[in-house]
């Protein structure tokens, strides 16, 4: 665990600019895999207003919740635990830590069944994938200052592999086949937005990274800007994905390894694409790792731990079995959580993000000095929320 | 605390008891008065010319000269008589038999007077050194090259050279039970951040060794993560370089008996700067830069990157490629994995005999290496034409940077053993993770990888970008240097207050520009 040097003590663990980049590059990274071939199996030509009212309903959460950073010290733990007490923060804390294990279920078979396409000709043992567990478990030794760092070096990764894929993509699109708009039955859509929700909840990863942030003086705005930003990325995906494929746009599975494959310049210097793909394979690595260590991070200020590495080490272990296992049950687990289970996603990362705005929030204590800026941070024994993470 | 006596034998029977060695001599001479009078000094570390003329000859014309005490009489001679007759800059007076020794290990010499209890040092040190040069590590069509040499003083004077300020400080330490080595901290005064240097101060404060025969003894203490590949220290030769990173805000340490200069904090892409690219236009620096990224890239990836177009995906390589490849590689008795290791390993044998080897041997090596197991291999069906093909370019690219070749080396047969058993999948993992490493990783407060994570905009302007000098206004963000103006627009002479100004009152903004 890299502990902060004393040289360093003085400065916040999360800043905007890193909250910026993750919301603009590491969350529109994730949208990338599966969720993009099943959207155009419900919406059809339709798929790009699914995914904007999924935008738009978590813009409106992620604008609550930097709303309550804006008006108290506290992250949300902290809000929680000011007016409900520090058991009923660490009962929550505990929840968020079972939600997001929960919320990687699924995506991480998609991400297993990324790997085995994009990265393989022919099919390579199941137990590949498993090595990804090493990366997590040390990223989830980490401390969220390295997240920080992490949303930082995304947004070069991110942008040369977006720009560079949609440019050797986006000759091969046909926008007409977007149109008629609004040509698909309204109720298709509608079981598309729900089906997708678990793909869409990720203000929820928001919710332990407050704690570590200190709110300064228009980060909302930029947060909210670069949040519109990362849509605009998805949005633009998924109308050259479905420009692209058409009506065959269901049945291209983790479509960003495919839409430029037909650039004509690849057939003469190989599928350089695929080291495009592969820079973007890191930023979802980095996605994916985050949301363990969230859930790592949850654990442990549930049972009042600092010491994170054996936490870490246990649920890698146990998710490296459940992906072992199963990658072969996948329509299963497919059908369970996103048919069943997806209210699970909105109660997490909608309703009780968006509760918590009816909590009495302390105001934000100023500096002695009477200059705005951001609050001096004060250490009190037995602190629930902005322990050091 | 043994102290010295009046008596001159018995002085010089005692230091002798110590330092019993036959390099340490003693030349006995009387003085114009009659004085029985001694210097002991370490046999070729002293300028034995310098103190006969300027220690002894005067003692020797001592009855010549009167004593300005003495009312016309010859008086008897005193510490006051030494000291006034020697024409050295450096006398220290010295009654500690310990100090005395150590001094003279260190390369002064001891003056010692019948009927005085005290012991002059005197400064005539003149230890064998090299002359300067320049270094053969560091080379630079352009720009200046003088190098650091082995002695300390010789170097705190070629940056003294080059830093005329009375800012620019130096800490000196003794380090090493047995050797106790010179290790000097050097900084700028009201530039540099003084918690680092503080904090450097007192981590080789800390040093309880008994040799220290290097400056990478010392890099490896002050080192925050022990077995990290990647250098957590800055190194250079070149005093030019080592005076531009004291500029910007860092640290300094010279450490006496190496020509290798430590600056800290460093940060990674300091690896990939060059001190030729400050002196060539920013454009050219720029692409030099680039230049240098991607073939370390290509360094680390193309061999793994091969295997894995062979072993696992196929469609990395272009159609007419891969038939190449195909009948190149047709009938190897070794998979394309081992086939790669094998190649690569001839490489870094390669390498390092050639350079441990005698220089007349080194054309042998060269058609040994070349013809006899390059050629020779090919056509005996051992190896294919593209592996060593690409073996040698990356060794060629990895050389680009100089100060990566170390961790370049480890980490490229790490990506070709993980290539050669998990694929494309297992490079993005363990690119992943080196990555994630970096980023996490810190040296004296400072990110490794900065200024692209943490993200500092105002330091990108100098990194695989090079801006023009006139847009390097500030110092770097990331050092926090309390005087962070560089370049003052439209001063062209330096004003009277310019010494005021350096210790950093002025010019102070809040540091919004890093982060984390």
């Amino acid at each position: 665990m890299t502990a902060i040097h004393p040289i360093q003590q003085d400065r916040p663990v999360l800043n905007g600019r890193q909250l910026c980049f993750f919301v603009a590059f590491l969350v529109p990274a994730s949208k990338l895999l599966a969720m993009p071939a099943l959207l155009s199996y419900f919406a059809k030509g339709d798929l790009l207003f699914p995914a904007l009212a999924h935008y738009l309903l978590q813009a409106c959460v992620l604008a609550a919740l930097l709303f309550i950073a804006s008006r108290s010290d506290k992250g949300f733990f902290g809000l929680v635990a000011d007016n409900l007490g520090k058991p009923a923060a660490r009962i929550l804390y505990g929840l968020y830590a079972v939600y997001f294990l929960f919320s990687a279920l699924q995506p991480l078979l998609d991400l297993e069944r990324f790997v085995y396409t994009a990265f393989f000709d022919s099919a390579p043992p199941m137990s590949i994938f498993c090595v990804f567990f090493f990366l997590s478990g040390f990223i989830c030794t980490k401390n969220l200052k390295a997240f920080g760092r992490s949303a930082d070096i995304s947004m070069p990764l991110f942008l040369v592999a977006f720009i560079g894929l949609m440019i050797m993509s986006v000759g091969s699109a046909d926008f007409s086949n977007l149109l008629p708009v609004f040509g698909n039955p309204f109720r298709s859509t509608a079981t598309g937005f729900l089906e997708t929700t678990g793909h869409f909840s990720d203000t929820a990863l928001i919710l332990p990274l407050l704690d570590a942030y200190r709110y300064r003086k228009g980060d909302g705005k930029k947060v909210m800007l670069s949040y519109g930003g990362g849509a605009l990325f998805v949005l633009f995906f998924l109308a050259v994905f479905y420009g692209i494929f058409g009506p065959l746009a269901p049945r291209q599975e983790f479509a960003f390894i495919k839409t430029a494959q037909y650039f004509p310049a690849l057939s003469v210097v190989g599928r350089f694409d695929l080291l495009l793909i592969y820079m973007m394979t890191v930023v979802l690595l980095f996605y994916y790792s985050f949301v363990l260590q969230s859930s790592v991070l949850c654990f442990a200020r549930a049972i009042g731990t600092e010491k994170r590495v054996l936490l870490s080490a246990a649920i890698n272990v146990l998710l490296f079995l459940y992906t072992l296992l199963a990658v072969k049950h996948y329509n299963v687990i497919y059908y369970a959580i996103s048919l069943r289970l997806f209210w699970v996603f909105l109660l997490f990362a909608d309703v009780i993000p968006l509760a918590c705005l009816f909590l009495r929030q302390r105001e934000k204590k100023r500096p002695e000095n009477g200059k705005k800026g951001p609050p001096e941070r004060k250490k009190r024994t037995g602190e629930v929320s902005r322990a050091q993470p | 605390m043994e102290k010295l006596t009046k008596n001159l034998r018995d002085n010089i029977q005692s230091i002798k008891g110590v330092l019993a060695a036959d390099d340490i001599l003693v030349y006995s001479f009387r003085a114009g008065d009659g004085t029985e009078c001694a210097v002991v000094y370490a046999d070729g570390l002293v300028d034995k010319a310098v103190i006969g003329d300027l220690a002894a000859r005067p003692l020797a014309e001592l009855g010549i000269r009167k004593n300005p005490s003495d009312d016309g009489d010859r008086g008897e001679m005193n510490a006051d008589t030494v000291k006034d007759s020697l024409l050295f800059p450096e006398i220290k007076e010295q009654e500690d038999v310990q100090e005395l020794l150590k001094e003279i290990l260190d390369g002064n010499c001891l003056l010692l007077a019948d009927g005085i209890a005290k012991g002059f040092i005197v400064g005539a040190k003149k230890p064998p050194v090299r002359a300067v040069a320049e270094p053969p590590t560091d080379i630079a069509v352009k720009g200046p090259r003088e190098g650091f040499i082995e002695d300390i003083k010789t170097n705190m004077a070629l940056l003294r050279k080059r830093l005329k300020t009375p800012m620019l400080r130096f800490e000196i330490s003794k380090v090493g039970r047995r050797s106790e080595t010179n290790v000097a901290v050097c900084w700028l005064k009201g530039i540099s951040d003084e918690k680092i240097k503080d904090e450097i101060v007192k981590r080789i404060g800390e040093i309880d060794i008994d040799y220290i025969p290097d400056s990478s003894y010392i890099a490896d203490f002050l080192a925050p993560r022990k077995h990290s590949v990647f250098r957590q220290i800055g190194t250079t030769e070149k005093p030019d370089v080592f005076a531009a990173k004291m500029a910007e805000g860092r640290v300094g340490i010279l450490v006496d008996g190496s020509p290798i200069a430590l600056t800290a904090p460093f940060i990674f892409i300091e690896d990939f700067q060059s001190s030729e690219d400050y002196y060539v236009s920013p454009f050219m620096a720029t692409i030099f830069r680039a230049i240098r990224f991607i073939a370390v890239f290509i360094a680390l990836l193309l061999p793994a990157f091969y295997v894995c177009s062979q072993l696992f995906k196929l469609q990395l390589l272009p159609l007419g490629l891969t038939l190449t490849i195909a009948s190149s590689i047709q009938g190897l008795p070794l998979s394309p994995s081992l086939e790669m290791f094998l190649v690569l390993l001839v490489l870094e044998v390669l390498k390092e005999a050639s350079i441990r080897m005698p220089k007349y041997v080194g054309m042998a090596l060269s058609v040994v290496g070349a013809l006899v197991l390059g050629e020779t291999a090919v056509s005996a069906g051992f190896v294919s034409t593209p592996a060593i093909i690409i073996v040698a370019f990356s060794g060629i690219c990895l050389y680009t940077v100089p100060n990566f070749v170390e961790a370049g080396s480890i980490l490229r047969w790490l990506f070709l053993l993980i290539a050669g058993s998990i694929g494309p999948f297992g490079i993005v993992l363990l690119a992943a993770f080196l990555l994630y490493y970096l980023i996490s990783a810190d040296a004296f407060g400072m990110p490794l990888l900065a200024p692209f994570s943490p993200l500092v905009p105002h330091d990108l302007k100098d990194s695989i970008v090079k801006y023009n000098l006139q847009s390097l206004k500030e110092r770097p963000a990331l050092f926090r240097s309390p005087n962070k103006v560089r370049l003052r627009s439209g001063k062209k002479t330096e004003t009277k207050n310019e010494t005021e100004k350096d210790s950093g009152r002025e010019d102070e903004k809040p540091d919004g520009q890093g982060g984390n």
